[in-house]
């Protein structure tokens, strides 16, 4: 066989089942809201000294745009994560057929070149259309309007000086203008990135010319991602009394913010490595233990494929861990403040608007694999169906694949996100009572109400979606799938 | 030969499942029936007027070309698919007209069923899968690991307990699925090609012991097969052609003398 042109590379790269065109269009959608974010992210970071005002007015203080453009990328890593697993959908089925074109005598890197091709263009098309839409989007909401807006103004002393203006103000920096090699640079990122992360995955597969092969699954690490997680979390929780003692704050601001920041590193590494040991151990406590089949298989399959659930929820994870640090700092910041002054309040409710997007964005890439898982064994479902096996202990086995790992490992974030927030700002605030005339100290409340909904929150979106998939896919747990070639 | 594990499946049971000490029906021995049995998939008919009835401990072979619509028959008769016309009787039951949930009730405590491959749960131990339509009926862990262990053992894989499907060979995975759909001790087995994906030395092995073990059980089996070796396990044979039956013995000697 010689090597395949082009054009057969294409249509080799989209021939193919229900689950191809799914996992194409998935991967386009996961581009497009990708790009979107990366294009407000860099609308952002474009306002300038002519640009503005801004309705909100985070957008209008210079010193706290860092922190918009540090949220708008954070919120890109779930819808990488998204098309990440967009791009493994239905893969198994794509693999083996790649498999065969081996067997026909294709090189591996041909191989490679198709799947790379396969995701390259379909994320290239969906970051198209999202960078059309945002730019198209722009032009239709850059109308002025009349608003009353409070600006701060940083004066000498450390003091700041409140106004109310009233302006005229946009909602979005829909004023700022694009280079060109910006755009370029906005357009190829998302596809440059799906390609890469596709080629790895691949890797991670042997298409040999007898078939697919994964490679050995290692037992998940359990120490490793202990001691990052224990040692992150008991370092930030010790933080203030260590750099007070030390007096860090005062002698290097900038070093007490790296090493606090690589502690943070260290609680979310340990959270993604821990994923899978928390996912294995559960399985070995409750697979020989269990009466119920439902909960026997899923702690079966997590023990045998203990990556693949913590894979889908990492970015739930991370969500619950920096939402509860958040909702920790706000407390911080908000105890010593005047209540009738909303900016902190209006600045953290907008982050929390943008953690719940977080969530629902993780929650879609969960759809995608426990969808994926679904339609992976549906010859398996059909025939424990077709022998008596309730429909319901399968969706319940598959919610248990999902909750068991995710519930404690939603409690350790979440606790990790208020205790290393706590850490970092201290419990007690010291304030300046004007009534009389002396400093007080204030007790930071522990936000238990904000964390305990967070994390519920997060579980139950969690839970609906794995149902969801159960349910979208009975149909697809049919009979058709025992026919046997006879 | 005699199974030390023989009893233990015995005492195992559930004592759940129905099972009447006489046949009401005027044959005496019918357990299961379909009657001018018609399946179409959307618009294709896969089945025009299936008649077959099954009697008690009796071997049915079904035969016939490939996409004649055996394997609906079986799927009809077993109550996986709800014909979309005709009549399926268990015993007393018209299970044609119950309910996804009633039918799915049934085929766990009163049916097994066996395919070609594909059916055992890769995730879990050879006694765990065997085990598992014991734990769906509310049988304990310890007593329905007990009981499965001894099913194994009639199948001679006992020392397979603790492999996974993955790791066993295609004539192994059939002597665990075996006795997965023989572990309640079903009235009927359907058995749909169960040996079609192994070699033949192999796939008379597994024949002649899933035989072996329903008769001694007293359990009526539905073979579905194209190979004539296979059927020869039947007391009967019936063959299947573009979705009607035809009862091949008596069939033949109708033609034959009025012809
Ligand atoms: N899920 C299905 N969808 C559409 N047609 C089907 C489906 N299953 C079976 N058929 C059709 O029904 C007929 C009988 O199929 P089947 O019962 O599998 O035959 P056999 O088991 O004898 O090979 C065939 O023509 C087949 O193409
Ligand atoms: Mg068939």
């Amino acid at each position: 066989m010689s090597s395949p042109s082009l054009a057969t590379s294409l249509r080799l790269a989209i021939a193919g089942s229900r689950s191809d065109r799914m996992r194409i269009a998935l991967t386009a959608i996961g581009a497009f809201a990708t790009t979107v974010l990366f294009c407000l992210a860099a609308s952002v970071a474009f306002i300038g000294e002519a640009s503005g005002p801004y309705r909100f007015d985070v957008l209008n203080q210079p010193g706290l745009r860092p922190g918009v453009i540090i949220s708008m990328l954070a919120l890109t890593i779930p819808t990488l994560v998204f098309v990440g697993q967009c791009s493994r959908f239905g893969a198994p089925s794509r693999d083996r057929r790649l498999a065969r074109l081996r067997m026909a005598g294709a090189q591996p890197s041909e191989v490679a070149r198709i799947v790379a091709l396969e995701t390259g263009l379909a994320s290239l098309l969906g970051s198209l259309a999202g960078a059309g839409t945002f730019f198209i989007a722009k032009r239709q909401f850059s109308t002025e309007h009349v608003a009353t807006i409070t600006t701060q103004t940083e004066l000498g002393g450390g003091g700041i000086q409140i106004d109310e203006v009233t302006t005229t103000v946009r909602l979005l920096p829909t004023d700022v203008t694009f280079t060109a090699w910006s755009i370029v640079l906005l357009v190829a990122v998302v596809p440059l990135l799906a390609t890469m992360f596709s080629s790895i995955a691949l890797r991670k597969v042997i298409v040999s010319p007898f078939g697919v092969a994964r490679t050995q699954p290692t037992a998940p690490p359990t120490v490793l991602p202990a001691v990052l997680f224990g040692a992150g979390t008991l370092a930030l929780v010790g933080w203030s009394t260590i750099s007070e003692a030390l007096d860090l704050h005062r002698r290097a601001l900038p070093i007490v913010v790296i090493v606090s920041f690589c502690f943070f590193i260290m609680i979310v590494a340990g959270l993604i490595t821990g994923g899978g040991s928390i996912a294995a151990a559960a399985g070995h406590f409750i697979a020989p233990r269990t009466d119920r089949p439902s909960l026997l298989i899923a702690g079966r399959r997590l023990i045998s494929a203990p990556y693949t659930s913590a894979r889908a929820t990492t970015s739930v994870l991370l969500a619950v861990f920096i939402g509860s640090a958040v909702q920790a700092t706000r407390e911080a910041f908000l105890v010593g403040t005047d209540p009738t002054d909303t900016f902190y309040a209006d600045t953290f409710d907008l982050l929390n608007v943008v953690l719940i997007a977080a969530i629902v964005l993780s929650a879609a890439s969960l759809l995608v694999t426990t969808t994926e898982a679904v339609v992976e064994r549906r010859r398996n479902l059909a025939a424990l169906t077709a022998a008596g096996t309730p429909r319901s202990t399968l969706a319940r086995s598959l919610l248990a694949e999902t909750l068991i790992p995710l519930v404690p490992s939603v409690l350790l974030a979440a606790t990790a996100g208020v205790l290393s927030a706590r850490g970092l700002f201290g419990t007690r605030v010291e304030t300046w009572d004007p009534s009389t005339g002396r400093s007080t100290w204030l007790d930071v409340h522990v936000p238990l109400v904000e964390t305990a909904t967070l994390a519920v929150g997060a579980i139950i979106v969690c839970a609906v979606v794995s149902s969801v998939s159960f349910g979208a896919l009975q149909r697809s747990v049919d009979v058709s799938e025992l026919r046997t070639a006879a | 030969m005699t199974h030390p594990g023989i009893a233990s499946p015995e005492q195992s049971r559930t004592g759940s499942m129905p099972r009447e000490s006489a046949d009401p029906s005027p044959s005496g021995s019918t357990v299961l029936s379909v009657r001018s049995a018609v399946y179409s998939y959307g618009s294709e008919l896969a089945l025009e007027g299936a008649n077959v009835s099954l009697g008690r401990g009796e071997i049915l072979a079904i035969t016939g070309p490939s996409g004649s619509g055996k394997s609906t028959l079986m799927l009809v008769a077993a109550g996986v698919l709800k014909p979309t016309a005709g009549q399926v009787t268990y015993n007393d039951r018209i299970i044609s007209n119950e309910n996804e949930r009633q039918r799915s009730r049934l085929r766990r405590s009163d049916f097994g069923i066996l395919f070609q491959f594909g059916q055992l749960v890769p995730e879990l131990t050879a006694v765990e899968n065997v085990a598992l339509p014991l734990l769906l009926s509310g049988v304990k862990r310890a007593k329905a690991r007990a009981a499965a262990t001894a099913w194994l053992d009639r199948f001679d894989v006992a020392d397979l307990a603790t492999s996974r499907p993955p790791e066993m060979s295609g004539g192994q995975s059939q002597r665990v699925a075996a006795a997965r759909a023989l572990v309640t001790e079903p009235t009927v087995l359907f058995a749909d090609e169960p040996t079609g994906a192994l070699d033949t030395v192999s796939g008379e092995l597994v024949m002649s012991e899933i035989v072996r073990v329903a008769r001694e059980a007293g359990t009526s089996i539905m073979l579905i097969t194209h190979s004539a070796k296979v059927a020869a396990y039947g007391d009967r044979e019936i063959v299947v052609r573009d979705g009607r039956t035809t009862e091949s013995m008596i069939d033949l000697e109708a033609t034959g003398t009025n012809a």
